[in-house]
C-alpha cells in the first residue's frame, strides 16, 4: 500500500476556492458581519469535514489569536463593537483562505501545472521556493545560534547584521543552490525539449467539486440568511 | 568580440538560485502579518522593503540576466496567491517595471548599478500600484489600512515613500556589495 498522501483538494481548485474565500469574506467583513460570520464558519466546518482537518486545527487558533488581539486594539481606540469585530473577522478570513493552500502538496502543485504545459523552470522554481522554505528557516535559526555562541551582539546593530548574518547566509545559499542544480540535473531535469513522462497524473476528483459546490452553497446562504 | 544576446536563457542552476533566492525572502518576510492592519501607509513597503531589496540584488548580480527579478517575484508570490492576490499580481507587475526600467538605461545587467537599481526599484513601485489599485475598484468600506493607502496625508506619504526608496536602496546596496565581496572571495560564480 502506497504511504503517500495526497492532497486534500485539486491543487488549482484549492488556489481558486482560497481566493474565493478571501475575497467573499473580506467584502462581506466590511459590509455585513452576520453574514461574514454565517459564510466563514460554513466555509471551516466543510473544510473540516472535506479532508482539511489538520491545516484547520493548526490555522484556527493563530488566526483567532491575531483577530482578537487586532479587534480589541481596535475597540480599545473608541471604534465600536461592530468595527472590532468586523477587524477580527477579516483576520479570520485571510487564515481560512489559507487553509486549501496548506493542505496542497507542493508536488500535487508542480504536477498539475506540468500537465497544463506551465514553463518547467517556472514549475521547478515553485516547487523550491516552497519545499525549501522550513530548511531555510532552520538554516537561519543556526545561524542565529553561530552568532549567540560567538557572543557577536544584536542583530539590530547594522555591521553585526552585515558581517555575521547576511555574508554566512548568502554563502550557505549559494551552496544549497549548487547541490541542489547539481541534484536536479543529475537526475535528467532539463529546461528544453517538451517531451516530458509525468508518471502520476493529477485530476479533479468528484470531492474537489464537492468542495466547490459547498463553498459556493455557504456563500449564498450567507446572503440570504 | 561577439556581442551578448540582452535576452539569454536561464539554465537550470539560474532557476535554482532565483528559487532559493525567493524562499529567503518569503521567509525573512515572515513581518509582514503584525503590520498588514496598521493605518499607517507604506507601513508594510518599510517593513518588508530591506529583505524584498537585499535579496533580489543578490539574485540578479548572480544570474545577471533580463528576467531574474520576474522570477523572483513569481516564485515569492506562489505563497501570496493564497493570502493576498492582489499583492502577487502587484509584485509580478513591479518586477517587470523595474527590469524595464533598469534595462531601459543600462542595456543588461552587466554593470553592477543595473542590478542595484533593479533590486531598488522593485518593492517601492508598489506604493503607486497599490493606491492607483484601491483607488480604482473603490476602497468602500474597507479596513482602515486601506484607507491610509488610498487616503493618506500628503506629509506622511511623502515621508513614508521616501523611507521606503531610502530602506530599499540601502538594502540594494548591501545586496550588491555582498554579492561583489562573495565574488572576489570566489564564493559566487556565475
Amino acid at each position: 500500500m502506497s504511504n503517500i498522501k495526497k492532497s486534500a483538494v485539486y491543487p488549482l481548485l484549492g488556489i481558486a476556492v482560497s481566493v474565493f474565500v478571501l475575497i467573499f469574506g473580506l467584502i462581506t467583513a466590511a459590509k455585513d458581519n452576520r453574514c461574514c460570520c454565517i459564510f466563514l464558519a460554513g466555509v471551516f466546518i466543510v473544510f473540516l469535514l472535506t479532508g482539511f482537518h489538520r491545516a484547520c486545527l493548526r490555522v484556527i487558533l493563530p488566526a483567532l489569536a491575531v483577530a482578537a488581539l487586532f479587534g480589541l486594539i481596535t475597540y480599545l481606540s473608541g471604534r465600536g463593537f461592530d468595527k472590532a469585530l468586523s477587524i477580527g473577522l477579516r483576520f479570520i478570513a485571510i487564515g481560512i483562505a489559507v487553509i486549501p493552500g496548506m493542505s496542497i502538496r507542493p508536488v500535487d502543485l508542480t504536477r498539475n501545472l506540468n500537465a497544463l504545459k506551465v514553463p518547467r523552470g517556472i514549475t521547478l522554481g515553485m516547487l523550491i521556493a516552497l519545499n525549501f522554505t522550513p530548511l531555510l528557516k532552520a538554516e537561519i535559526k543556526q545561524i542565529r545560534e553561530a552568532m549567540k555562541t560567538r557572543g557577536t551582539g544584536s542583530i539590530i546593530n547594522l555591521k553585526i547584521l552585515y558581517r555575521a548574518f547576511l555574508i554566512p547566509l548568502v554563502m550557505r545559499l549559494v551552496n544549497i543552490s549548487d547541490t541542489l542544480a547539481l541534484s536536479v540535473e543529475t537526475r535528467g531535469f532539463t529546461l528544453e525539449g517538451n517531451d516530458v513522462s509525468v508518471y502520476k497524473k493529477v485530476s479533479p476528483r468528484i470531492k474537489d467539486g464537492a468542495v466547490a459546490a459547498l463553498i459556493a452553497v455557504c456563500a449564498v446562504g450567507a446572503l440570504i440568511i | 568580440m561577439e556581442k551578448k544576446k540582452l535576452f539569454q536563457k536561464f539554465t537550470v542552476k539560474d532557476i535554482v538560485f532565483l528559487a532559493i533566492i525567493s524562499a529567503v525572502t518569503l521567509v525573512t518576510s515572515a513581518v509582514m502579518p503584525l503590520v498588514i492592519a496598521v493605518p499607517v501607509f507604506g507601513i508594510i513597503q518599510v517593513a518588508l522593503g530591506f529583505q524584498f531589496s537585499v535579496f533580489p540584488a543578490i539574485g540578479v548580480m548572480k544570474v545577471r540576466k533580463p528576467g531574474s527579478v520576474v522570477f523572483v517575484a513569481i516564485f515569492s508570490g506562489i505563497v501570496l496567491v493564497f493570502m493576498n492576490p492582489v499583492m502577487f499580481a502587484c509584485l509580478a507587475l513591479c518586477a517587470v517595471i523595474a527590469e524595464a526600467v533598469s534595462l531601459a538605461i543600462f542595456k543588461g545587467y552587466e554593470k553592477d548599478a543595473a542590478c542595484f537599481l533593479a533590486g531598488a526599484l522593485y518593492l517601492p513601485l508598489s506604493l503607486p500600484f497599490l493606491h492607483l489599485w484601491y483607488k480604482a475598484i473603490g476602497i468602500g468600506d474597507s479596513g482602515e489600512a486601506v484607507k491610509a493607502l488610498v487616503n493618506p496625508k500628503p506629509l506622511t506619504a511623502v515621508l513614508m515613500s521616501l523611507a521606503v526608496v531610502a530602506i530599499c536602496c540601502l538594502g540594494a546596496f548591501v545586496g550588491v556589495k555582498i554579492s561583489k565581496e562573495l565574488r572576489k572571495s570566489g564564493a559566487l560564480k556565475k
